[in-house]
């Protein structure tokens, strides 16, 4: 990467050369969204620590971010982050990762820090499949589409995840495309202020082995059937579950307030001092 | 911060697991995670009345995976962080026990041990998982565990085993069973001038990542703990001194798999602690934890009998004290390993001193009660002959 | 005036990737026919001057290797005129 030019690179470690994607991915294009919305905020690095699982998302922050970042186990960045984000109660902790990494190994983490309503930005790349182990099926991934580990069409239902982390407790949903990051950064940008479980999901593009499964094609490709195929919310509400068949809902799923899971131990911790 | 008042000084009659959560409190301790199981309940369910009070926080989390991710993210928090469960729960923590180990990052788990598999003797005590904290990871490493005999030594243990894990950066257990966790015994909690605490070091400001040495450093890098501007990268990754990923330079791999080992063995005089009494013994007992009490019993009764016999208890028990093992091997014509289980550590003592003399491995008369000390005596008898 | 920087190094190639073809609106984006050091090729822009300054290529590039430099007032999108709206 150049050292100099992108206004973005000034979050970036200096010593990275290279990004770790393949042509054309849409993990670029979050990456850019995390950074500009940081940016946009008047926010800097010191006032994050970036956590992420396994999978090519998860990549983003680790080594990208030229800030506290810490790369875990398969599946486990929230539970890291619930720890993380209550030792350093006035730190704004991001999670970047995968569908796989997060609904898959990580699902009860992701359902539980929503219920807790613990204060994390989750920004959640769904791909629909798992690409870095070579394109195996995911809970994301289309019903009856053929991949790697189900050769003769899944025949399992998919998550929809956006819904779901808002029924489990989250304080902010929302859902964008890659073909919508200005969207996207917006809705990070309330992630970050949301003092609450915060998640975006962001619906990308994996040309390379979603892309040969799906035979939608290459990034550009993509990009066009997340155009065509997107649906904004409140259009969809006014919409029938047939006409919605392999659409993409895209908008803010959930915004509220509630009492915080970090900010209540803060007030419990002080109430205690006081009887003391 | 531990508040002033928090320490419990004073003489009590209490269970080993209301020492080890008083053990917790008087270390400082600040963080604690855990999820419900038997025997080790009472640890986590007295640190959730005790810590809010004494300024930390208590996580009931949704599993015990939740419980050591928290636990070990609370410690890069700058947290002294911990966590508690038994057998079962310490299977589901093992790859992050991997993850903690090459992250170095300090960490106490309190293993109040009882059989498994699922609930199969959940509420016996039996030392289920002598093995399974110190190889039950992916990879090689070395931890650090620690083996209570009494609910006095819950409390200067639990302490011990905190100082050890922030002094060399590394998760550190504390093996007790479910006898010990629900005896009740004196425990005497000394002033809080009187307990000494180990901190953590950490970098000096100033410098970046790749300027500084986070990891891999046999006499412990300082630790660059999130929050202050160290712009620390965390990777259980292949990584180098810097904790940046290289999976390309074999030297690098080399040193990322050797190193935590390394760090441990180096220091292995200052960790490991070994109580031995066995001068002129002809038998020689070894245990660890709530068996010791029986050898002890054993050793005066075959004393009685005009028997010599001696005994070695492992205070630690990881890393493994072969030194310690081959010193008795040398002097004594038999030896005696002494578990309630059916030999976990057994091969390790007999791999240690069998050049030397005999090595015998003896269950209780029945698992899961204590070995009569009578039925050790008569075993000794028969091995003599 | 608008200036549209490419830094080709970046680039991972107009083959794969060419997401800049795709969402620039006046299609000013080709091919510049040189492979860069890593085995890609890059684009490069024509009629500079046609650019409307919507900064669609530079926010878009997964590898940060455009970077829309803008010299007076010009055209940006803003929450409703942007596209996917």
């Amino acid at each position: 990467m150049n050292s100099e030019g992108h206004p973005l690179k000034k979050y970036i470690r200096k010593h990275i050369t290279k990004t770790t994607m393949c042509p054309g991915c849409g993990n670029g294009i979050v990456t850019q969204a995390i950074l500009r919305a940081i940016d946009e905020l008047g926010l800097g690095m010191n006032d994050f620590v970036f956590i992420s699982g396994i999978g090519c998302s998860a990549w983003i922050p680790s080594p990208l971010f030229d800030a506290d970042t810490l790369h875990t186990t398969h599946g486990r960045p929230i539970a890291f982050a619930t720890g993380v984000k209550l030792g350093l109660p006035d730190k704004h902790i991001m999670v970047v990762s995968g569908d796989g990494d997060l609904t898959a190994i990580g699902g009860n983490h992701l359902i539980h820090a929503a219920r807790r309503n613990i204060d994390l930005t989750v920004i959640l790349i769904n791909n629909g499949i798992y690409g870095m182990t070579g394109g195996q099926t995911a809970p994301t991934t289309p019903r009856g589409l053929k991949t790697i580990t189900n050769p003769y069409g899944t025949l399992e239902h998919t998550f929809d995840i956006s819904p779901m982390v808002s029924a489990a407790g989250a304080s902010y949903v929302a859902r964008w495309t890659t073909y919508h990051p200005r969207q996207m950064t917006r809705a990070i940008k309330k992630g970050i202020q949301k003092k609450g479980f915060a998640l975006i999901e962001s619906v990308s593009q994996c040309p390379v082995q979603y892309g040969r499964v799906s035979k939608i094609g290459k990034a550009v490709d993509f990009l066009k059937y997340f155009k065509e195929n997107s649906i904004k919310i409140n259009k969809a509400k006014e919409m029938a579950p047939q006409e919605l068949k392999g659409k993409i809902i895209i908008g803010e799923f959930m915004n509220t307030t509630k009492p915080e899971l970090a900010e209540g131990w803060s007030h419990l911790k002080c109430h205690l001092e006081e009887r003391h | 911060m531990v508040h002033k008042t928090s320490v419990l000084t004073g003489t009590h009659f209490e269970m080993g697991n209301w020492a080890c959560a008083e053990g917790a409190i008087a270390s400082g301790c600040t963080f604690v995670a855990g999820y419900p199981i038997t025997p080790a309940s009472e640890v986590v369910n007295r640190l959730a009345e005790r810590i809010p009070k004494a300024g930390g926080i208590f996580l009931q989390t949704e599993d015990e995976i939740s419980a050591i991710c928290s636990a070990i993210g609370a410690s890069w928090a700058g947290c002294i962080s911990m966590t508690a469960t038994s057998g079962p729960g310490i299977s589901l923590m093992q790859e992050n026990i991997g993850f903690a180990v090459a992250t170095e990052t300090p960490l106490v788990i309190i293993d109040v041990q009882r059989f498994g598999p699922s609930t199969g003797v959940p509420s016996v005590g039996l030392a289920g998982d002598m093995v399974q904290v110190a190889r039950g990871s992916h990879g090689d490493y070395q931890i650090i565990a620690l083996c209570p005999e009494s609910p006095q030594e819950m409390f200067d243990l639990t302490i011990q085993a905190f100082n050890l894990a922030e002094k060399y950066r590394v998760p550190v257990f504390l093996m007790a069973d479910a006898f010990i966790g629900h005896m009740r015994e004196q425990v005497v909690i000394p002033s809080e001038e009187d307990i000494i605490i180990e901190s953590r070091k950490i970098p000096d400001h100033g410098l970046g990542p790749m300027e500084r040495q986070d990891f891999l450093d046999v006499d412990v890098a300082p630790m660059p703990i999130f929050g202050l501007g160290y712009r620390a990268h965390v990777t259980s990754s292949c990584h180098d001194e810097h904790g940046m990923r290289n999976l390309s330079d074999p030297s690098v791999m080399h040193r990322y798999l050797i190193r935590p080992i390394e760090k441990i063995l180096k220091y292995r005089e200052d960790i490991i602690q070994i109580q031995a009494d066995y001068l002129e013994a002809k038998v020689g007992l070894v245990t660890y934890g709530t068996v010791s009490r029986s050898a002890r019993a054993a050793a005066n009764l075959a004393k009685q009998r005009g028997l010599k016999v001696g005994t070695l208890r492992m205070i630690t028990c990881w890393p493994f004290p072969d030194k310690e093992i081959r010193q008795m091997a040398e002097t004594v014509d038999y030896m005696l390993v002494l578990e309630n289980n059916n030999g976990q550590i057994y091969p390790y003592v007999k791999a240690e001193a069998v050049h030397a003399c005999r090595v015998d491995f003896l269950r209780p008369q029945t698992l899961g009660q204590i070995h009569e000390p009578d039925y050790i005596l008569a075993y000794i008898e028969e091995m003599i002959k | 005036m608008t200036r549209v920087r490419i830094f080709p190094q970046d680039c991972k190639g107009l083959e794969n990737c060419g997401i800049c073809t795709f969402v620039c609106p006046k299609n000013l984006f080709h091919s510049s026919g040189v492979m860069n050091d890593t085995g890609y090729i890059p684009p490069e822009i024509e009629e500079e001057n046609k650019c409307t300054g919507c900064e669609n290529c530079m926010i878009y590039c997964p590898d940060f290797a455009i970077v829309v430099e803008k010299k007076s007032e010009a055209v940006s999108y803003d929450g409703e005129t942007e596209i996917g709206s």
